[in-house]
């Protein structure tokens, strides 16, 4: 899996004006350090002192807020990650202690992600009266009524439990 | 389609270059091949290019202080006896993940990065530290008939006439210099990606690793 294009813009954006920043910011510094040494009190030149001044500092600031993004983002991707390494050790734990038979824990798997009979079927190139019997049967070890309540079972940990009864 | 149940704690192979080091980097390169081979040494264009190179620099030793934990200079400090003993292995065919720059690979860096200030600080001295901006005017000037530019121009350079040659030498072996090792490196990233198994280069264009 590839970093989302959107994330990769919210950082590859702000680099590439910090580059743009640093280089317009050293031509700048380079003009006012020859006119501070032609006419070192002008006012034009103390009024490029303060700019150019002021460029560094922006250019320090942006890459410090870059920094700090750059960190949330990896955050998030490494909370993700554990989630996702989390959820499926459930999922195997549940599926070895129901007694699956491994082509049925491909099923199970399959119809986790949202797949319907005819696509798993295709993966897995059997046809798709093999892949409801085997949906019967791990429904069947799990002791759940269909594919909603088996679903189910690995997510109702995870939600609150303010279920309101509807008024 | 078993999920890896080791996915989520595995421990993550190298973490993606951040896009500054990626900008950078490949900056660092066009400017470098643009002033090697193709503009005129001493021309408008290069002292353009070399200036906003320094720029490039700069932000990037900055990102070596401020940046995430692979771009701090801290994250791949130069180390001799590591890098000897990296390149050994490397010799008998065997190579290691490292979060940052490898060791070989921070010395080739550190290299790098002095010959590229000493390229630029010779560079300095040669045009009397003009910026390219005032470079321009004073060719605008000499265009236009205002020959004075170019008297006092001279007065400057008999004074440091033998500095500037000096600086002249200097400028042309470091710039040799950093081909050689461009060269090098570029040898080294394709051995080390041919060990490792994976793409080394792909991370410094795309910032994310396949997975």
């Amino acid at each position: 899996m590839t970093v989302p294009s959107r994330d990769r813009l919210v950082t590859l954006v702000p680099a590439v004006f910090l580059v743009l920043q640093s280089i317009a910011a050293l031509f700048f510094l380079g003009d006012a350090l020859a006119d501070l040494r032609r006419e070192p009190m002008a006012a034009e030149t103390l009024l490029e002192q303060l700019v150019a001044l002021a460029l560094i500092c922006g250019i320090g600031l942006s890459a410090w807020h870059l920094r700090q993004s750059l960190d949330r983002l990896r955050a998030q991707e490494r909370a993700l990650a554990a989630a996702r390494g989390e959820l499926a050790r459930t999922i195997d734990t549940q599926f070895d202690s129901w007694g699956l038979t491994p082509a049925e824990r491909d099923v199970g798997f399959l119809a986790l992600k949202g797949l319907d009979v005819a696509d798993i079927a295709a993966m897995r190139g059997a046809a798709q009266g093999t892949v409801r019997a085997q949906l019967t049967r791990i429904y069947a070890k799990a002791g759940v009524s269909g594919r909603a309540q088996f679903a189910a079972w690995f997510v109702e940990d995870l939600l609150h439990d303010g279920v309101r009864p509807a008024e | 389609m078993r999920p890896d149940a080791d996915d989520g704690g595995a421990v993550a192979p190298p973490d993606p270059w951040d896009p500054v080091v990626r900008l950078t980097h490949w900056a660092v390169v066009i400017a470098v091949l643009v002033n090697y081979f193709i503009a005129k040494p001493g021309g408008t264009i290069h002292v353009w290019v070399g200036w906003a190179l320094m720029a490039v620099l700069a932000l990037r030793f900055l990102w070596g202080l401020v940046g995430p934990h692979e771009a701090r200079f801290s994250a791949f400090p130069p180390d001799p006896r590591a890098t000897l003993s990296h390149l050994a292995d490397l010799l008998r065919g065997r190579a290691r993940e490292h979060r940052s720059h490898n060791p070989a690979g921070a010395m080739m860096v550190y290299t790098l990065w002095a010959l590229l200030v000493a390229v630029s600080l010779t560079g300095l001295v040669m045009t009397g530290g003009k910026s390219p901006v005032t470079i321009a005017e004073e060719k605008a000037a000499v265009a236009a008939g205002d020959w004075s530019v170019l008297v006092n121009d001279d007065g400057g350079d008999h004074d440091e006439g033998g500095n500037s040659d000096f600086a002249e030498e200097i400028h042309e072996v470091a710039a040799n210099l950093i081909i050689m090792l461009a060269a090098l490196h570029v040898a080294g990233v394709a051995l080390e990606s041919r060990l490792l198994k994976r793409s080394l280069v792909r991370p410094m264009i795309r910032g994310s690793r396949p997975r």
